[in-house]
């Protein structure tokens, strides 16, 4: 099997180049595993991030044949010829297989990602129903992994869209029965959910299934909703 | 040089590196997170199982007196017992606390934080969302810590006034001044380009060791790097021959061999198997814990509906005995088809149950193994997977010996025993991580002078030492043949001989290692990242091999071949490992264990502490409790 790998040295590379490597063609192989091998034995500067290999902290994301994929659970077996494996696309290059994430960090951080609370704390836990939770847990199981900025259309041409899993994350707030905050000015913005055109890309990148092309929606009526009645409660 | 001033440096970004940055933030020092890896990363995120805290919200006899005695039945009693005491009482504030930062947990129905059962526990203790209770930990402190930083900015017109994490960013030496911790030295691993902290304290929260073996479910970070930098400061190691090996890690495809299988799947009601479709851990529940297991599986089933009339079945005995028992099923010639054996929940729970109690498990084996847990058992193995031993710390404030030095989490060592009970981690991250941060705190704010960095010049040279090598060493080829050795020779069971091979093989590995060379530069090369993490990873080698040889006992993590018993005249010692500032060799020596508190002590019954303790220590329990039932 052949990986045709992009390589981009800073300094030495003007731009990113393909370069082939030879693996073996395993049927337990991830792409992960397979870069792992060139880097082990064939080429140690080969740069890619990864970590856990379950799926779990994001930090592997890659652009597998074109799309976004984890490349830890995506497999050799999945294709037949040669596979390119490019860079996430929408961020800055900075070597080989290794992107800037700093835009999409400063992403979360603009939607409060955290609950806001007027008012006395309780003395240990707030009072949550398992129904309560079920409200906004699927939103909570994003890892940060940036495909879904890298399959977004919208993102990769306006880096300034606020992006799938930032609009998650807030609506993963927005419908928390703890928090009282209130999220509507980054949200329903120009920047916020009006600038996404529902390709939903988002959601079929999502290794997770967290539909922030869902949330995006519905955060929509919700901002279409307080435009016409603009003293309506968030949770009215 | 790049170069920063800080209060406080935090070394390592999961759970108790964030917790130790949050509680130094608040107590007003300018503090700096450094990690190797990205934020929000840290092994933490792969933690499935749940956080321990004796809340009650789900069988309300539960207290921290319980949570206490099982902390230390599971660590052998070999625990600081502070150390547990202190994290048996203030797990369940630090749960709140998470939650009030916005961390969410699966609920009971009237609306309170549920508990989950888990090996070694006798009540359900384990407040946990799913199975990926680690990745709303880490990314709810993560989010504590943008939180800190937006306030900052309000008030002061800076995000990174008072905390500022360094992500990939590497530590490779501490630096000091007149015996005292001074600062940091790193790189970046993005560009290559060094970096200076001079700080006063320093808090150690890396994690583990888990690369020094092939099947771990740790990963690449995990490379002892707080534990070197701790010795080579001069700083001292505890319990370092008490490894865990997880019982449950998967065997195949061999990709992902070692990757971990969630303790939840047996405390959830899964049962394990050998190729003969027995429920061998019957066989197997040791002398310590026989009146505390059911006997029959008919009991064992009825515990998970009703625990006041039933004892709990032996898939959940604590880590270290689960781990053996497999490892003697399948060198007895019944293990399942590819090395390992059967652990099946597909018959114990109906299906749409599992997806909703294990859905990572059920995505992990579907997508990596194509196994459906639902329908089939999966094949699973023990896994190199947390190291009980680490720096040697003051319990109430995580210091170290060395004046400035801090640590918290896995890289510390005490709080765990001889082996760690599954949630107890979580729990004891959150705990050591904010009294390390308070403890810091406190020891800056006693200083009369900051001290001054030195070292910097020799650590920078240390560093840039494999890349100016023309022609030397593979630092990968001597990597793999330090995890061969050690799986191989120090792994679940040890025998003396084996063990004094490994300890040959790492002392001519480490003089390779002082001949590695890596081409390509300075900007992100993997190969020289490889090149000086190795270091740690011989170091910390030595460490493990060196106690296990001299531990003539079998006790939770180290289990010795030729000493199968466990032995009270062992409890008592801690192995104690120091180096010289150029790592050349690590020494051994015994240190007394204080005895437990009598309000401590008196917590056990007399038969059970005399399956453990010198007669000398009973005699001191008996006067405890004397004393104890005349003042009542």
């Amino acid at each position: 099997m052949i990986l045709r790998v992009s390589r981009y040295r800073p300094g030495v590379d003007a731009e990113p180049v393909f370069q082939d490597y030879e693996v073996p063609d395993r049927d337990d192989w991830a792409i992960l595993d397979a870069l792992n091998h060139i880097k082990d034995t064939v080429d140690g500067t080969l740069s890619f991030r990864w970590s856990c290999r379950m799926g779990i902290c994001g930090s592997c994301g890659m652009t597998v044949n074109g799309e976004p994929k984890l490349t830890c659970g995506t497999f050799l077996t999945d294709f037949t010829g040669p596979v390119t494996v490019e860079p996430l696309r929408g961020f800055a290059v900075i070597r080989d297989l290794v992107v800037d994430i700093d835009p999409f960090l400063a992403n979360l951080s603009k939607v409060t990602p955290w609950l806001v609370r007027e008012g006395e704390e309780p003395a240990s836990e707030f009072a949550q129903t398992p129904e309560q939770l079920e409200a906004y847990k699927q939103y909570s199981m994003c890892i940060n992994c940036m495909l879904c900025y890298s399959a977004c259309p919208v993102y990769v041409l306006n880096p300034d869209f606020l992006g799938p899993a930032a609009i998650a994350l807030a609506q993963r707030y927005n419908l928390d029965s703890r928090d009282m905050g209130d999220r509507f000015d980054v949200l329903s913005s120009e920047e916020g959910v009006w600038g996404c055109t529902f390709v939903g890309e988002c959601t079929s990148a999502c290794p997770k299934h967290v539909d922030p092309a869902e949330a995006i929606q519905r955060y929509k009526l919700t901002a279409a909703l307080r435009s016409v009645l603009p003293f309506s409660r968030r949770r009215s | 040089m790049e170069r920063h001033e800080y209060d406080v440096v935090v070394i390592g970004a999961g759970g108790a590196g964030l917790r130790a940055a949050i509680e130094a933030r608040q107590q007003g020092k300018r503090t700096a997170i450094i990690c190797k890896s990205l934020f929000g990363k840290a092994h933490t995120v792969m933690a499935e199982g749940g956080a321990a805290a004796a809340m009650g919200n789900v069988n309300s006899d539960d207290n921290w007196m319980v949570h206490f005695r099982d902390t230390m039945r599971g660590g052998k009693f070999l625990n600081n017992w502070r150390m547990a005491e202190l994290h048996a009482k203030e797990a369940p504030d630090r749960v709140w606390e998470l939650e009030a930062w916005g961390a969410l947990f699966d609920r009971t129905k009237d609306g309170k934080i549920s508990q989950r059962n888990f090996g070694g526990h006798e009540y359900p203790r384990l407040a946990h969302v799913g199975d990926r209770t680690g990745l709303e930990m880490i990314r709810t402190l993560q989010q504590r810590v943008v939180a800190l930083q937006q306030e900052d900015f309000a008030v002061h017109g800076d995000y990174e006034a008072y905390i500022k994490v360094f992500a990939e960013c590497t530590v490779t030496r501490l630096l000091k001044d007149d015996g005292a911790i001074s600062g940091a030295f790193a790189y970046w691993r993005e560009t290559g380009k060094f970096i200076v902290f001079d700080a006063p304290a320093v808090v150690l929260a890396t994690g583990g060791i888990g690369k020094s073996y092939v099947v771990t479910s740790n990963s690449w970070e995990y490379t002892g790097d707080g534990h070197a930098l701790a010795l080579l400061a001069g700083a001292q190691l505890i319990n370092m021959e008490f490894i865990q090996f997880h019982p449950t890690g998967m065997v195949w495809p061999p990709s992902v061999r070692g990757i971990l299988v969630t303790e939840s799947v047996r405390g959830d009601g899964g049962v394990l198997r050998n190729s003969l479709g027995e429920r061998f851990m019957f066989n197997y529940v040791p002398d310590v814990f026989k009146d505390k297991y059911a006997t029959s599986e008919e009991e064992g089933d009825r515990w998970y509906t009703d625990q006041a009339n039933n004892r709990r079945p032996p898939e959940l005995l604590p880590r270290d005995e689960v781990a053996r028992a497999i490892n003697a099923e399948v060198k007895a010639g019944r293990g399942s088809p590819q090395g390992g054996v059967f652990l099946d929940v597909s018959s114990r729970l109906p299906a749409a149950e599992i997806i909703k109690r294990l859905p990572s498990m059920h995505h992990q084996f579907k997508e990596l193994a194509d196994v459906d847990i639902t329908k089939e058992p999966m094949q699973v193995g023990p896994t190199c997977h947390y190291i009980m031993g680490g720096v040697e710390v003051d319990a109430d404030t995580g210091a170290a010996s060395v004046p400035g030095l801090f640590a918290a989490g896995e890289v510390s060592g005490g709080m765990h025993g001889s082996n760690r009970l599954g949630g107890n981690s979580l729990s004891d991250l959150l705990v050591f991580g904010r009294r390390a941060g308070a403890g810091a705190s406190q020891y800056v704010d006693g200083l009369t002078r900051r001290p001054a960095v030195t070292g910097v010049e020799e650590a920078m040279a240390e560093a840039v030492a494999p890349l100016e090598r023309g022609g030397g060493e593979n630092p990968y080829e001597l990597h793999h043949e330090l995890q061969r050795t050690m799986n191989e020779l120090v792994g679940i069971i040890r025998k003396a001989g084996e063990v004094g091979d490994a300890l040959d093989v790492v002392e001519k590995l480490k003089e390779r290692a002082h001949n590695t060379a890596s081409t390509g530069g300075k900007i992100y090369n993997p190969g020289w990242h490889l090149a000086l993490d190795l270091r740690n990873m011989l170091l910390v080698s030595e460490c493990v091999a060196k106690a296990a040889l001299i531990r003539e006992e079998s006790r939770g993590g180290h289990t010795r071949d030729d000493y199968p018993g466990m032995s009270p005249d062992w409890r008592r010692k801690l192995l104690v490992c120091s180096a010289p500032p150029d790592g050349s060799e690590v020494t051994v020596v015994e240190k007394e264990q204080p005895s437990m508190r009598d309000d401590l002590i008196t917590l056990f019954d007399r038969g059970e502490l005399s399956k453990y303790v010198t007669e000398d220590e009973l005699a001191e329990y008996d006067a405890a409790l004397a004393a104890k039932k005349r003042e009542s």
